[in-house]
């Protein structure tokens, strides 16, 4: 049963600084930004601070801004402002994975930084408190065991956000803010296979942007598509960001998953598209490809639409997405 | 005919009365209502799938302060259930429990953390046994009772046999059978569960609101459970949003809030949450169907064997008029003579199923039209041209006795075979692309009520005061299908008035009569009836009083349009209120009645369980469904839809359109996406995210056509129109996946996971044929 919201303090810092102060002074609170995770899990009684920091007045966080080393976008902008901003024209996976995420509603209101920090998922997790309480809770939340592994000792909840693989094939750095200062993280380097405990940062930080390196008509053209049962709302049963640059060999191409594990995986394919190569050679290395995928995404029983599908489909998504990308290129046009 | 030509208001697209509180948002539904008085009202939920429940402690959740009334399955002996004869469930579990999430205590308190907080002080002491949650489960020979005097878990087989079986088989060209699957649904109304009640300690009265669609069964039931006189009862439907047969029968909820009320001499709020909504069920039962056809080279339908299981929860409900219904409505489309058909009705430990739009039949019916098709294909026919090979003859009774006055299922076929391009574009798609059509019916409304007394199936009534106004007074529930606007059209039409003059007050028994309620799409066939009588002898009344001042013999009286004036001439003309202030002047406030019952011969045949399916006409539907298929995802979509329905005759052709379009779309999300999904007993699809209704994205272009065959007993000659649709859209989609990628399914719902599963299997018997 949805239980009522649990009673807290709703604090309105207005910068950075202000939101890091009263973090110390309230250990127990929790950064909300669009709320559309947070507040279901509260309701869900997943966790019940007694003070929540909003960050949604922190103008520096709402900035966009691009120099010739590139671009910013700060952790509160929305993903709906995201999905229609010009300048993420030569991003093209950012853009495919702001357009669908969830639905409308949701975009007009979820953040950039709260897609990257979204809790990981579970069948056995996302429910109320009866539904985890009837089932003996889980591993990730008050709970000894996992449902999904009961023989392991690490939960498997899925993360499942769009919005990181998508930054991450176009390089993108993530920034973290404390009180002593600020660090910068390969987005990759964010997260860790551990779905009670997928994120690097402390309860004290805040993400407060990432950094995408300059990126333009003639570099890395890119694409987002993800697996669901329903073609809006749903969160992907596995998703798929795949970036491909032209190099001297030919094409290179860049991968990353969400939805399949832990935390969103990238792969670098190792060898690049041959531009001379024939259709029969460009097939097998797709194949190759496809293959590759399956290999190196681990779907598990997270979710009601079994974890065999999740692997072929999100293989098979990929395959099509380089292909699609490496007819649209110039190198794979030259090709022919 | 109830009206000698075809009629003037009625007929005519009318945005519905009650829309715009509903668009503006100022419609009150129950959880709408003023309620800063009233406490909160919360249900503790059953932890297990099934046990003997030894003791329920409530003495530290009474102790808390703010808590005003802690009730258990000990406040409530008396078991309901909208069968009279299949009554076997409480409001709060009391010796047994049942199901993961089954009620077993309420508490009533100043604010909802308080009464959260009495939820988690009360104690249960229980002992668990083996639960079982599929049928094969459930009928095993050493599989756990769940109820006794119901050995094998069995609530209800049905054994029905018409005609020759053995005969008609022998005599056929084709025989073939398969064995279809489809998941268990649920309505996904968009309201959740609500109700308000109210005891008047001084007076020992309850009022009770509630998001019924039977608000007389509440009522009866409310006086079983709580033992009280049902004059002390009042119930009242305020605005529902959507039923769609989840609230076709009493809920549990709605006892316990009543009880709460009472127990602490207050008002009390129980507003269910959506995972509750979802628990509280009643939904359309996972069904196994066994299906063999026997075919003429021409396509003629020489006999049927059909065998339906259907898990069907933990209580009884509507179990044994659902495992009747499949059965009885194999009749009553194609011009069948020889039916063997063994149903089962099982219990589980899972929330208990009930009705869901479309009856009975939808499982079935998708089975069968899948079979035809394939049979088809065998044959060399068109799927157009076999099931034109097998079309009844109205009127006519079939086989197992039901009344069949009307059928237009013929023009259905023409128009969406004619729309859709069918015979130009089948098989001509590109790859990927498939076209595939189903027929469908559904009844008008249940010729003998489940809950039978012997009183007309539909009272309305009528009053027409001083202002010229006339009140339309009516217990037919309104739950967004548009039934008060249907009213409102039946009575202006008859009356020959504006239908700014026309007022439905509707659902509150303190004020409108009884009437069964909106399920089994009676209420436009009955209650349109009963409005129409009432309207008439309305009119009758005008008429005399227009007579006499008009020195005219009544009979020579014309009513049109407002006015009153003696046929062929143009002289003396009277207005609506001079004729209103005439009749007044005889009798004062004039109230009229109109009632409607149903004829015998329509209430089905003598055998056991003859009854249901039994109607006044059924609606006729034909459906043609486009859709691509990614055979790298599994994934498909529905590109067009084209609809034909034959609902008699539209009294509102825009509600009828939009009931065929939620046909449709209901039936689309039971074909591609929706089924609930069970951790063993524990319900893990009971949100609206992993319970996956199609979103506007899914939603495709959908054409439709209103055909009219003029129903002789329908009011205006209508019939129902906003179930028969549904049943078609699922065996349309698989034959069309087959048309586009070759496959045949079996399971429902085909969502991209079976498809790609299904795909590989398929391909991987390919090779094993080139290997061989």
């Amino acid at each position: 049963m949805s239980a009522p919201l649990p009673e807290f303090t709703l604090l309105h810092p207005h910068d950075v600084d202000a939101a890091l102060a009263a973090a110390k002074a309230h250990p127990e609170a929790r950064f909300v930004a669009g709320g559309t995770d947070l507040l279901v899990n509260m309701r869900h009684g997943i966790g019940a601070p007694d003070t929540l920091i909003s960050l949604s007045r922190i103008k520096a966080l709402r900035r966009i801004s691009a120099t010739d080393d590139g671009l910013f976008i700060g952790a509160g902008v929305t993903l709906a402002e995201l999905a229609r901003h010009p300048v993420l024209r030569h991003y093209e996976a950012i853009r495919d994975a702001a357009c669908v995420v969830a639905g409308p509603s949701h975009r007009n209101a979820a953040t950039l930084g709260g897609n990257l920090c979204l809790d990981t998922r579970c069948l056995y997790y996302n429910q109320s408190d009866w539904w985890r309480h009837s089932n003996g809770y889980c591993l990730k939340y008050r709970g000894e065991i996992c449902h999904v592994a009961p023989r392991g000792k690490r939960c498997r909840a899925a993360f499942c956000g769009d919005m990181a693989p998508a930054l991450m094939v176009h390089g993108a750095r993530i920034e973290l803010a404390t009180a002593d200062g600020t660090r910068h993280l390969p987005l990759e380097a964010f997260y860790l296979e551990d779905g009670a405990a997928h994120l690097v940062l402390a309860p004290d930080e805040i993400v407060t942007g990432v950094y995408l390196p300059p990126n333009d008509a003639d570099s890395a053209r890119s694409a987002y598509t993800k697996i669901r049962i329903r073609q809006a709302i749903d969160f992907p049963l596995a998703g798929v960001a795949l970036a491909c640059d032209p190099v001297a060999e030919g094409l290179r191409f860049r991968l990353a998953f969400t939805g399949t594990n832990a935390r969103p995986v990238l792969v670098d394919l190792p060898e690049a598209l041959d531009s001379g190569a024939n259709d029969a050679t460009r097939d097998d290395y797709f194949n190759g490809l496809e293959k590759l995928v399956q290999r190196s995404v681990s779907p598990q029983r997270t979710t009601t639409t079994q974890p065999h599908y999740r692997r072929l489909a999100v293989a098979a998504m990929a395959r099509r997405l380089a292909v699609g990308l490496a007819a649209g290129s110039a190198a794979g046009s030259a090709a022919g | 005919m109830s009206a000698p030509e075809r009629p003037r208001i009625a007929g005519r697209p009318m945005p519905l009365i009650d829309g715009p509180e509903k668009v503006r948002g100022s419609a009150k539904y129950t959880a709408d209502l003023p309620s800063e008085d009233a406490l909160v009202g919360r249900i503790l939920r059953a932890p297990v799938d099934h046990a003997r429940l030894m003791s329920v402690d409530t003495a530290e959740a009474l102790a808390l302060e703010g808590v005003r009334a802690v009730i258990t399955g000990a406040d409530c002996d008396t078991p309901y259930g909208v069968i009279p004869i299949a009554m076997n469930e409480y409001p709060m579990a009391r010796e047994t429990i049942r199901y993961r999430g089954e009620p077993v205590a309420a508490v009533a308190a100043v604010d909802a953390a308080t009464a959260e907080k009495a939820l988690g002080l009360i104690r249960l002491h229980f002992k668990e046994l083996p639960a079982v949650f599929t049928t094969r489960e459930a009928r095993a020979p050493d599989a756990v009772q769940l109820h006794s005097k119901k050995p094998g878990n069995l609530e209800r087989e049905v054994h029905h046999c018409f005609g020759d079986v053995s005969a008609g088989m022998a005599e056929a060209d084709l025989v073939r059978e398969a064995s279809f699957h489809c998941a268990e649904v649920n309505h996904a109304q968009m309201e959740p569960h609500a109700a308000l009640a109210e005891y008047d300690a001084e007076r020992d009265h309850l009022t009770l609101w509630s998001v019924s669609q039977v608000p007389f069964y509440v009522h009866l039931t409310l006086a079983r459970c709580l033992s009280m006189d049902s004059a002390r009862i009042r119930v009242v439907k305020p605005f529902v949003g959507g039923g769609f047969g989840s609230r076709t029968e009493t809920l549990n909820f709605e006892i316990i809030a009543a009880l709460l009320a009472r127990a602490a001499r207050g008002k009390v709020r129980l507003c269910l949450s959506r995972e509750e909504t979802f628990l509280t069920h009643r939904g359309r039962p996972e069904s196994d169907v066994y299906l063999k056809i026997g075919m003429s080279k021409a396509g003629r339908i020489t006999a049927v064997e059909c065998e339906v299981e259907m898990a069907g929860g933990a209580y009884a409900g509507y179990g044994l008029v659902s495992i009747l219904y499949a059965g009885a409505l194999l009749h009553g489309i194609y011009a069948l003579e020889n039916v063997r058909y063994d149903g089962y009705r099982v219990y589980t430990n899972r929330p208990p199923c009930g009705a869901m739009r479309g009856h009975g039949t939808v499982d079935v019916r998708h089975a069968f039209e899948c079979l035809l098709d394939r049979m088809a294909r065998e044959l060399g026919l068109d799927p157009f041209a076999l099931r034109r090979a097998n079309l009844l003859q109205a009127p006519m009774f079939t086989a197992n006795d039901l009344m069949v006055n009307s059928c237009g299922l013929q023009t259905c076929l023409d128009k969406v075979e004619k729309a859709s391009g069918w015979r130009a574009r089948r098989g001509k798609l590109p790859p990927g692309r498939g076209l595939g059509m189903a027929c469908s019916h559904y009844v008008s409304g249940a010729a003998k009520p489940v809950h039978w007394t012997g009183e007309p199936h539909a009272v309305v009534n009528l009053k027409l005061d001083f202002d010229g106004s006339v009140t339309v007074l009516t217990g037919a529930a309104d739950i967004g299908q548009g039934s008060t606007t249907m009213v409102a059209l039946a009575a202006a039409e008859i009356l020959s008035v504006d239908m700014s003059r026309i007022r439905v007050i509707s659902n509150d028994s303190a004020v409108t009569p009884k009437d069964n309620g909106s399920y089994s799409s009676r209420v436009t066939f009955m209650v349109g009836n009963a409005t129409i009588r009432a309207a008439e002898a309305l009119r009758d009344k005008l008429i005399d009083a227009a007579a006499e001042k008009l020195e005219a013999d009544p009979a020579d009286i014309l009513c049109q349009g407002e006015t009153f004036s003696v046929r062929g001439s143009q002289q003396s003309m009277l207005s609506f209120q001079e004729v209103v202030t005439a009749a007044l002047a005889r009798e004062g406030t004039i109230t009229c009645k109109g009632t409607f019952s149903t004829p015998l011969k329509a209430q089905g045949g003598k055998h056991r369980g003859g009854a249901v399916g039994s109607t006044m006409g059924f609606s006729y539907a034909a459906e043609v469904v486009e859709v691509s298929v990614d055979e790298a995802t599994g994934q498909i979509s529905v590109d067009k839809v084209w609809a034909a329905l034959d609902c008699g005759f539209a009294i509102n052709p825009l509600a009828v359109e939009g009931q065929i379009e939620g046909s449709v779309w209901m039936g689309m999300g039971q074909a591609l996406s929706e089924e609930t999904r069970f951790v063993g007993g524990l319900a893990a699809h009971a949100n609206l995210l992993d319970y996956r209704v199609p979103t506007a994205v899914e939603s495709p272009d959908i054409k439709v056509f209103i055909v009219e065959s003029i129903d002789p007993l329908g009011p205006f000659g209508a019939k129902e129109a906003g179930e028969g649709a549904l049943s078609g859209f699922p065996p349309a989609l698989v034959n069309a996946v087959a048309d586009a990628i070759g496959l045949d399914s079996d399971v429902l719902p085909m969502t991209p996971d079976r498809v790609l599963e299904a795909l590989i299997k398929a391909r991987r018997a390919a090779a094993r044929r080139r290997i061989a």
